[in-house]
């Protein structure tokens, strides 16, 4: 952090320390002990905070009998808790149940009377129906199967003004949602997500992320000349590295931005729109050295309630927020523990738990909640149903495990404020930092306050208007009696 | 005196073209430099309470980042280094103020900002977050205050027009910014010899 204070101001701080001798704040206790993970204060420091999550089964293909998996890359969870693991090296589709025991796999499916494969596929979407629409990328498709793995259509390159001559279809992640327009994410191209229709047609591309242009590359670009501007590399969008669809057809998508917001959910517009009203924008870890730099998202999963969870490829880290951008908990990491991983790539929630599946090693690990995990998952839940006076006392319950969980206590100023406890309202969103939330309560208790002192602060007025005008004509009167004139 | 004490400031603050003109040639030095430690002294005081004691919804409080010592350097500093800034420029260019004189109408200008915003701190605890604008628009009107003072004072001070005044102070600020720069260089440079000097006693010190 040294490191990105300019010198000089760091040298003027440690001139005036050393001439007044003030220590200044101290650094941060760190909570020792296992389980233990973090959170961001409203200021920006990292505070320690109980584990909502703590990894307890681990799988590979061979435990499960169906041999060893080999780099698969892409994984989703049903509704029933079905779970579906695309096994990209073997180019097959995995099915588990609950209770990780084999349905079935699915390594080939009839098209016209013949028998299909897939080609190292990198993206698997199950929808409500059950219907896997999988992208096949090495034969560059998008395969689309009902729930009995029938074939129903193929999505093939698509011919559209939109697209180069040279265009290479390679579909990598897919989503399709309630009126079955199917949604591609595509390498190379930066023109944001393809859009299909129910037919398999091409219709258009959907939120393209912005240029961001380095100004020390402009500045070159601008003084070199057309051969050499040809040489260089081209401003283009970044791409994104993964998305999924919530209940109601809204597109939450994570991107490789370095600066920009590299979580968007976007409307049917292709517009942002995430709310970013927490401490800080949703981004994974805020506090990281200049060498490693900020997170690097790979996926995100969205759970009920509009919580959603994204993975950070290089720190393994599972980012978890609420509709409302605020930072609830984070699990996971490098390494070789249990609960740790080396090159995970996809997360996906089974009811409460996650799955996290890591494509080198070919293995899930499934994390379950703690007592804190649950209550604060639940809380989060009861306030977003609008049900405040159990998310009141879920809160309530969460802050007793995690004191420096500063949202929560917006929470329970909430429901006090319905309440009509208006001080202690205030006392709590004082806490959690909450201005607007703050000032609504203290104009309630303000005009409460006036209300109940309104005939004593009237009386004192008028009494001191008495008085003032009673002193007045008396040192008048007085004057006038001594005769004494004044020039 | 006493009465005086009080009265002057005040009059000073609202009058300020005969104030200032008062001061530089009917107050006595001494009279002068009272009143302006004791406005020094309440603008840091100010400064501390605001920091701390402001209404929620004005001022986000940290309290591990308020240091009481800081905030008295903030205040005094600046004001040091305006009038070392101001006096180094203007005995060059035929400016007619001693250096006290520009030291106490800096100091006298300061009051506005202390009058204002002292109420304030308690009133910013009675307000709502639609009425901090009234805070703010008296936060701008103390600086604006404070700011015309500083023009008068220097424009008496010194006796200069009122076009010179401008320019001066405009350079004033950047030698201000010169000052600050040598400032640092001279403390890194302390700092490198420092260091020099202890690596080379502890080379002594582990090689005996």
């Amino acid at each position: 952090m040294l490191k990105s204070l300019s010198n000089g101001k760091t040298l003027l701080l440690l001139a005036i320390c050393c001439l007044l001798g003030a220590a200044l704040g101290g650094e941060a206790a760190y909570a020792e002990g296992e389980g233990a993970s973090y959170n961001y204060s409203f200021w920006g420091t990292t505070v320690t905070s109980p584990a909502a999550y703590q990894a307890t089964d681990l799988y590979n293909g061979s435990d499960l009998g169906v041999g060893a998996f080999k780099e698969p890359s892409d994984l989703h969870v049903t509704a029933d808790n079905r779970i579906y693991v695309l096994d990209s090296g073997n180019n097959r589709i995995v099915i588990l149940d609950e209770r990780f025991k084999p349905v079935k796999v699915i390594d080939s499916f009839v098209r016209d009377g013949q028998a299909d494969t897939f080609a190292n596929p990198q993206g698997l979407f199950v929808t409500d129906r059950n219907e896997v629409i999988v992208a096949d990328t090495g034969h560059n498709r998008v395969v689309h199967l009902d729930s009995e793995f029938n074939w129903v259509k193929t999505i093939e390159a698509p011919e559209s003004d939109l697209l180069q001559a040279n265009f290479k279809f390679q579909p990598v992640r897919v989503v399709m949602d309630k009126a079955r327009r199917t949604y591609v994410m595509a390498t190379g191209v930066f023109d944001g997500f393809m859009e299909f229709n129910a037919e398999g047609a091409f219709t258009s591309f959907i939120g393209a992320n912005r240029v961001y242009i380095d100004p020390v590359e402009y500045f070159w670009k601008r003084i070199s000349t057309q051969a050499q501007r040809s040489q260089m590399v081209m401003f283009t969008p970044t791409e994104f590295t993964n998305l999924d669809i919530d209940g109601e057809g809204f597109i939450y998508a994570t991107n490789g931005d370095q600066w920009g917001d590299n979580i968007k959910k976007l409307n049917a517009q292709g517009n942002d729109i995430l709310r970013r009203t927490g401490y800080f924008s949703p981004q994974g870890d805020i506090r990281y050295t200049i060498e490693t730099g900020p997170s690097r998202l790979i996926d995100i999963d969205i759970g009920d309630s509009e919580i959603y969870s994204v993975l950070d490829s290089k720190r393994g880290r599972i980012f978890t927020y609420n509709g409302d951008g605020h930072f609830m908990y984070v699990f996971g990491g490098l390494g070789n523990l249990l609960g740790e991983f080396k090159t995970p790539t996809a997360i996906e929630r089974m009811g409460e738990d996650f799955v996290v599946l890591d494509k080198a090693l070919g293995e899930m690990t499934v994390f379950r909640t703690t007592a804190y995990g649950r209550t604060l998952n639940e809380a989060v839940r009861s306030y977003y149903r609008g049900d405040e006076q159990k998310a009141y006392e879920l809160f309530n319950e969460t802050i007793n495990m995690n004191a420096n969980l500063e949202f929560a206590y917006a929470g329970i100023g909430k429901a006090l404020l319905r309440q009509g406890n208006y001080e202690e309202a205030m006392k709590h969103f004082k806490r959690s930092m909450d201005q607007a939330n703050y000032s609504k309560a203290y104009l309630l208790h303000r005009k409460e306050v006036l209300r109940r002192y309104f005939g004593a602060i009237m009386t004192a007025i008028v009494a001191a208007a008495a008085i003032s005008l009673a002193a007045v004509a008396y040192r008048k009167s007085a004057r006038r009696k001594r005769g004494v004139t004044f020039e | 005196m006493n009465k005086e004490l009080v009265k002057f400031p005040f009059h000073l603050i609202v009058h300020p073209f005969n104030g200032y003109w008062d001061l530089k040639y009917d107050r006595g030095r001494k009279f002068n430099l009272i009143v302006s430690w004791i406005v020094l002294f309440l603008l840091a005081v100010t400064n501390i309470l605001g920091a701390q004691y402001s209404g929620f919804l004005v001022n986000l409080y940290n309290p591990n980042e308020m240091n009481s010592l800081l905030e008295v350097v903030y205040v005094v500093v600046p004001v040091l280094f305006w009038c070392v800034a101001n006096w180094s420029l203007t005995t060059l260019m035929d400016g007619e103020g001693k250096f006290v004189e520009i030291f106490t109408s800096t100091c006298y200008a300061l009051i506005p900002i202390v009058v204002i915003n002292l109420p304030w701190i308690w009133l910013s605890n009675v307000i709502s977050l639609q009425e901090t604008s009234f805070y703010y628009f008296s936060n701008a009107v103390a600086v604006l205050w404070f700011l015309f003072l500083l023009f008068v004072g220097n424009m008496t001070v010194h006796q200069f027009t009122a076009g010179k005044t401008l320019g001066i102070m405009a350079l004033t600020v950047v030698a201000m910014g010169f000052m600050a720069f040598i400032g640092l260089l001279f403390f890194s440079l302390v700092q490198q010899i420092i260091a020099f000097i202890s690596v080379i006693y502890q080379e002594l010190a582990m090689r005996s």
